[in-house]
């Protein structure tokens, strides 16, 4: 059941590697939903590294109990759009602890790019061990993984998650580890896969017979093989992975207060939509900008490197 | 993925002794696959920390009180012992009793499982409607604003929380929209004081008991389902009013997958060969894409629109938490949170088995419809 | 041959008329329960409970025996003075059922889908996961309900129950959020109905674990919140500081000393003074739930370990529980730092606060409670001499600020909300909104949407509002809580006197009074309604889960509980 894979394993690799590379970078750049994707996420990641030194505030620091601001004061107020000098600044308001947002929002995109890098990367790890093995050994080992697999993909992704971090206690690592446990699958087809399409090629086999050890067919064939659309598979699972955090938060069930997370945040102040819209629509748009950059990056990505279109 | 076939070719005619191994070989492996959900479930449900006792109790509970809540609902009994007693319990069809409820988690199922089932098709329906139009728009002009605008749009859709839609979506047709013909309810099933006539009683079947009365209570709680074939048109109406506003949050999520796999699926095939020889003989442009492109890379579209029903269970949490629409996925994770084992076991079970048996039919079908599949 | 068919048809005849005497799922009452001589006629046979005298009261709890003197006359003898015992049995919990439909739907469980009661409105139906409907009940003693119909439906999140409201399609909501108050009251439409807040939330503190052991530093973090501040940020209109651990509407709530005013340079003095100058490191522990004492836990949560940091330099961890996880561990006393809890009226007297909290052995929330605290309190419920409560109760609050158990916060106000039209519309400090008495704008159905929906129907064996709210428009009690307000009334009971020193009350029951079902109302029914919750071993002690939680709270201990 490989069709949920949105790329085969690519066919020959050019014989030249840096080319390939230098070719591939090209490719991706022409492609306008990766140019879209890139500059999103260059931005994400600018903010998310200057974070401490753009923050006007600490993220968890009241300051507008201190500064005395009434519930209606809340709203995001910028000088340069005619905020009154006796009114502080804040430019994208204040929550109802008094915290201002605008920090808590930077800050929460440090925090949904590593958890999201952290999940995928985790189940990219286990997932090409879990593939490969089943891909090599074959057999009732590829048998019994694939199950494995399969009873993972059978319960709906969030239902399993919320069951995952009930177990292990809510936590914003607790919710990486069940996303991350759940999107295993992916991976471990991806990566079976490519091996089960190189094991039987007849360079392969001539390979074997002059004595290539099967680790090293592994790294020089295989993996370059499967990086293609690992990356793009990676790349897309990022984005996914980062609003099944927040979906985990929201619930209350991933990101533990005070911790800035932008689902937390959402989830904290969801029944404010209509008294303080920008405590759910600042880290809303936050989300859904850095989800849709990873999405059009991966969705670069595949075009991209897909062998298979013609161009 | 496997590559679209000729549009000559072998589409081969039904049952051959290939199909049949294909079929038997396919529903074989899904058996092991629904033994270890059975046990998964069970062990992960024992697993939850947390006393139902004191969930179900509340702040008035006392231990002495719990250790008669715990008789009761044979929570006391070694975990092996209930794990046989949950199996041979299965074995009847006996999902066991809501322990923060007291009812029959059948009785649930029966209740909460067809309104899901009815939000969720909806929301598939229109998401691969508009997903499918928006894939072809995009893949017909690659590369191009249209392109990138179509793939923005619909991965936005994914993109932002279903949660801030429904509530925008209320507060538009609902609140905003009050006093127009274009209102919509803001929550429920029905409108207060509209009910929907029984099938037992439309039917005259009242006295049915047993399987086929939970049947028939089951397709009974389809209003959508029931209003249609029973003719009440007005109950029909105010059913689907309610429907719609939580199918379009819902529908957001597959949407993306379906326009993207529509347009990925359609550039493939639109490189193949046999495209080119159409195009070379002189066909439209608009024949090409829609009949010799469409109809072979509709394939892994439709594969798709089947795994999605895993991410609008998922996403049917938080839609049916803001809709006060008491469903599968609400019901769950109610029952997680308040460690109510019967219920996390049984409708995650049921809910892993139309999972497993929906991706079996479309394994099936998509073998059915590429030979090269059901060779492998 | 011949004898085998008339057997085979008759055979088959019976199979028959058995299939059709199968009875349907929840509908209303349907007389099934119909004793075979009708009431009317047969004559009255008092009973009384236990039936072969009283009770041995070393057992432990408030009755000794429960009697029907005649057919409208009961006696409750208790085995020690209880002063609130009016305000006890006006509880939901205690509402009179009628003996035969105990009988004939205890066992099976049918009544805990099938309310059979003697109020205004009666049940109709439960659409499991969707709303129930109440229709109006005819037969009824007293004035008749207004609107034809009560629908109740239920939404957990607040916005989407403001929505309900603004739509139009709900007449009435519970507990809108605190920022929705001035939205309430700035739309024409619409009315808002303050909750007086008959609850407390507090900071609890476990005194069996260091450094919380030391009577200085529960002290100095008394004088080192600034709960001003956090009613201020955090509550609706209508919530207060709490000065004391009753709020001030219960009589004898604000005797003794008051709770210390913020000081904060004194509390780090203390603090100092206890061997902590650089302060210490605990943790917080909190339920994400949502109730009236406390609207938004998790933000208090975070202010607190904000005001403890920059107070006190107490660095708090936050750490969530769930909801069951948290009740349990808080009671068993596990908790090693400060939890966030509270307590809502059951029914309006002091001692329904003090006694669970301060002089309950089975509650090790706070570690060890001092004597000064726990002796008062025990003198309070059990004198009768207002001015001897009030002392005693003063003592007890006393001793509170003196140590420290627990540090009161607030005690949150909350409110209903209702389209402008509906008259009659009302808030109730307990919960108790009561709809026979409201007209929806002349509409024949009143929808109200509240949080939650109601778990069974049998509100004997359940403590959560949402359902007691169901119970209360449909079943009875002896006594009931005025409309709106607090005071224990007469409802089926005409009158109920204690003898000089309460230990015997005596009502006299209103006579003819119907059940939804058709069956009158006597003495036997009150007899059995107690009965049943009383004795742990009646056949019909079963309910939804058998905990009967109320029944142990008002009245101490069950009889033959089990070990």
């Amino acid at each position: 059941m490989s069709h949920e894979i949105m790329t085969a394993p690519g066919d020959t690799i050019s014989a030249r590697p840096a080319n390939m590379w230098r070719d591939a970078g090209r490719d991706i750049l022409a492609q306008r939903s990766a140019q879209v994707g890139l500059v999103i996420l260059s931005a994400l990641f600018a903010i998310a590294l200057a974070a401490p030194i753009i923050a006007v505030h600490e993220p968890n620091d009241p300051v507008g109990i201190a500064e005395g601001l009434t519930a209606q004061q809340r709203g995001p107020c910028i000088r340069l759009l005619g905020c009154p000098e006796e009114r502080p600044e804040h430019i994208f308001g204040v929550d109802r602890n008094g915290r201002d947002v605008f920090s808590r929002v930077v800050h929460g995109a440090r925090v949904s790019l590593w958890i999201g890098f952290a999940t995928v990367g985790f189940a990219i790890f286990v997932g090409t061990l879990l593939g490969s093995v089943a891909g090599f050994a074959g057999g009732w080992i590829d048998n019994l993984i694939m199950r494995l697999m399969d009873v993972l993909l059978a319960f709906p992704a969030l239902v399993l998650a919320i069951a995952i971090v009930t177990v292990l206690e809510p936590g914003l690592v607790n919710a990486g580890l069940a996303i991350g446990v759940v999107a295993i699958p992916i991976y471990a087809r991806v990566m079976r896969a490519s091996v089960l399409s190189i094991k039987e090629r007849d360079f392969v086999t001539a390979s074997r017979a002059l004595g290539e050890s099967p680790s090293g067919i592994l790294l020089r064939r295989i993996v370059p093989n499967a990086l293609t659309p690992l990356i793009v598979q990676g790349t897309l699972g990022i984005a996914s992975a980062i609003l099944d955090i927040a979906a985990l938060s929201f619930l209350g069930l991933g990101a533990q207060p005070p911790l800035a997370e932008w689902g937390s945040m959402i989830g904290l102040d969801r029944n404010q939509l209509f008294t303080d819209p920008h405590l759910i629509l600042i880290p809303g748009v936050a989300l859904s900008l850095s989800v849709l950059g990873f999405n059009l990056l991966g969705d670069g990505l595949r075009d991209a490197l897909d062998p298979r279109l013609n161009r | 993925m496997a590559a679209p076939f000729r549009v000559s070719a072998s589409r081969s005619s039904g049952y051959t002794p290939a199909m049949l191994r294909f079929i038997t070989r396919r529903v074989l492996l899904t058996i092991p696959v629904l033994i270890g959900i059975v046990f998964v479930v069970f062990a992960v449900a024992r697993i939850l920390p947390g006393d139902p006792c004191k969930a179900a109790l509340g702040e008035r509970a006392t231990e002495a009180r719990c250790a008669l809540f715990r008789e009761r609902f044979g929570l006391d009994e070694p975990i092996p012992v209930q794990f046989g007693i949950y199996l041979s319990d299965l074995s009847r069809g006996d999902l066991g009793t809501s322990i923060s409820q007291g009812v029959p988690v059948s009785d649930m199922l029966v209740q909460r499982l067809p309104l899901t089932l009815e939000l969720t098709f909806f929301a598939l329906a229109l998401a691969a409607s508009l997903g499918i139009l928006l894939g072809v728009a995009a893949a017909a002009r690659r590369n191009s604003a249209v392109d990138v605008a179509t793939m923005v749009g619909a991965n936005l859709g994914i993109s932002t929380p279903v949660f801030v839609l429904g509530l925008l979506l209320i507060f538009i047709f609902a609140v905003v929209l009050r006093d127009t013909p274009f209102v919509l309810p803001p929550g429920g099933r029905l409108t207060a004081g509209v009910t929907i006539i029984p099938l037992t009683e439309s039917w005259g079947l009242t006295e049915l008991e047993g399987p086929l009365r939970i049947v028939v209570d089951f397709f009974s709680n389809m209003y959508l389902l029931n209003s249609l074939i029973t003719g009440q048109w007005e109950v029909l109406g105010d059913a689907l009013r309610h429907l719609i506003l939580p199918a379009v949050a819902l529908a957001t999520i597959p949407l993306s997958i379906i326009a993207r796999i529509t347009r990925s699926s359609l550039l493939d095939v639109l490189g193949q060969d046999y495209i080119r020889t159409a195009r070379a003989k002189g066909l439209s442009e608009q024949r090409v894409v829609l009949r010799h492109g469409l109809r072979n890379a509709i394939l892994p579209v439709v594969t798709v629109i089947g795994l999605s029903l895993g991410s609008l269970l998922a996403g049917a949490v938080l839609t049916e938490s803001i809709f006060g629409l008491t469903g599968l996925g609400r019901t769950i994770t109610d029952a997680v949170l308040a460690r109510d084992y019967a219920v996390v076991q049984g409708l995650t079970l049921v809910t892993a088995v139309i999972y497993v048996l929906v991706n079996l039919i479309v394994d099936i079908s998509y073998g059915y419809l590429d030979p090269r599949i059901r060779l492998q | 041959m011949q004898r085998w068919r008339t057997f085979s048809i008759l055979v088959a005849l019976g199979l028959v008329v058995a299939a059709c005497t199968t009875t349907s799922t929840s509908q209303e009452p349907s007389g099934s329960a119909e004793p075979s001589t009708p009431e009317s006629m047969a004559p009255f046979v008092a009973t009384s409970y236990p039936a072969d005298g009283p009770a041995d009261c070393a057992y432990g709890g408030e009755f000794s025996q429960i009697t029907a003197v005649d057919e409208f006359t009961v006696r409750f003898d208790l085995c020690y003075p209880d002063p609130a015992f009016l305000a006890k049995i006006a509880f939901t919990a205690n509402a009179i059922n009628d003996t035969a439909w105990l009988e004939a739907n205890m066992v099976n469980h049918l009544i805990l889908a099938r309310p059979n009661g003697t109020g205004p409105y009666k049940f109709k139906e439960y659409v499991r996961g969707d709303h129930i409907t109440l229709e109006k009940f005819d037969g009824y003693w007293g004035d008749a309900a207004i609107a034809q119909e009560v629908i109740f439906q239920w939404n957990s999140e607040a916005a989407a129950r403001l929505l309900a409201l603004q739509a139009g399609t709900v007449d009435g909501i519970d507990n809108p959020g605190t920022d929705d108050f001035p939205v309430i009251e700035g739309d024409a439409n619409l009315a808002l109905e303050p909750r007086e807040a008959l609850n407390v939330f507090y900071v609890g503190i476990t005194n069996t674990y260091a450094p919380w052991d030391n009577e200085l530093v529960r002290q100095a973090v008394g004088l080192g919140i600034d709960r001003q501040r956090i009613v201020d940020n955090f509550y609706p209109a209508g919530s207060t500081v709490a000065d004391y651990f009753s709020p001030a509407a219960l009589a004898y709530a604000s005797e003794g000393a008051a709770w210390p005013d913020f000081d904060p340079t004194a509390a780090k003095a203390k603090l100092a003074e206890a061997g902590f100058p650089d302060g210490f490191d605990t943790t917080i522990f909190y339920r994400d739930v949502v109730r009236s004492y406390l609207p938004t836990p998790g933000l208090v949560a975070a202010d607190i370990q904000n005001q403890l940091l920059v107070n006190l330099n107490i660095r708090a961890d936050i750490v969530v529980q769930d909801s069951g996880t948290f009740i349990d561990n808080s009671s068993q006393g596990l908790l090693n730092g400060l939890h966030l809890l509270g307590w809502g009226a059951d029914y309006p007297d002091t001692s329904n606060f003090l006694d669970y909290h301060f002089n309950n052995p089975a509650n090790l929330q706070f570690g060890t409670i001092d004597s000064s605290v726990s002796d008062a309190i025990a003198a309070g419920g059990q004198t009768l001499d207002p001015a001897a409560r009030a002392a005693a109760y003063g003592d007890a609050n006393t001793a509170l600020v003196e140590t420290v158990p627990m540090i009161p916060i607030a005690h949150g106000g909350s409110g209903a909300a209702f389209r402008a039209d509906v008259a009659g519309a009302h808030s109730s400090p307990l919960g108790n909104e009561y709809f026979a008495v409201m007209d929806p704008g002349g509409r024949s159905t009143m929808v109200w949407m509240q949080n939650s929906y109601p778990i069974s129907l049998y509100c004997a064996d359940e403590t959560d509002g949402e359902t007691l709210r169901v119970c209360e428009q449909v079943m009875e009690a002896l006594y009931s809580y005025s409309i709106g307000g607090t005071d224990a009334v007469p409802q089926l009971a005409e009158e109920c006197v204690g003898n000089d020193d309460l230990t015997s009350f005596t009502c006299t029951l209103r006579q003819g009074v119907s059940f939804h079902d058709g069956s009158h109302f006597d003495a036997n029914d009150v007899v059995a309604s107690y009965a049943v919750q009383w004795d742990a071993a009646h056949p019909l002690h079963i309910g939804r889960t058998g905990s009967f939680e109320y029944f142990a709270a008002f009245f101490a201990q069950f009889l033959n509980a089990p070990e």
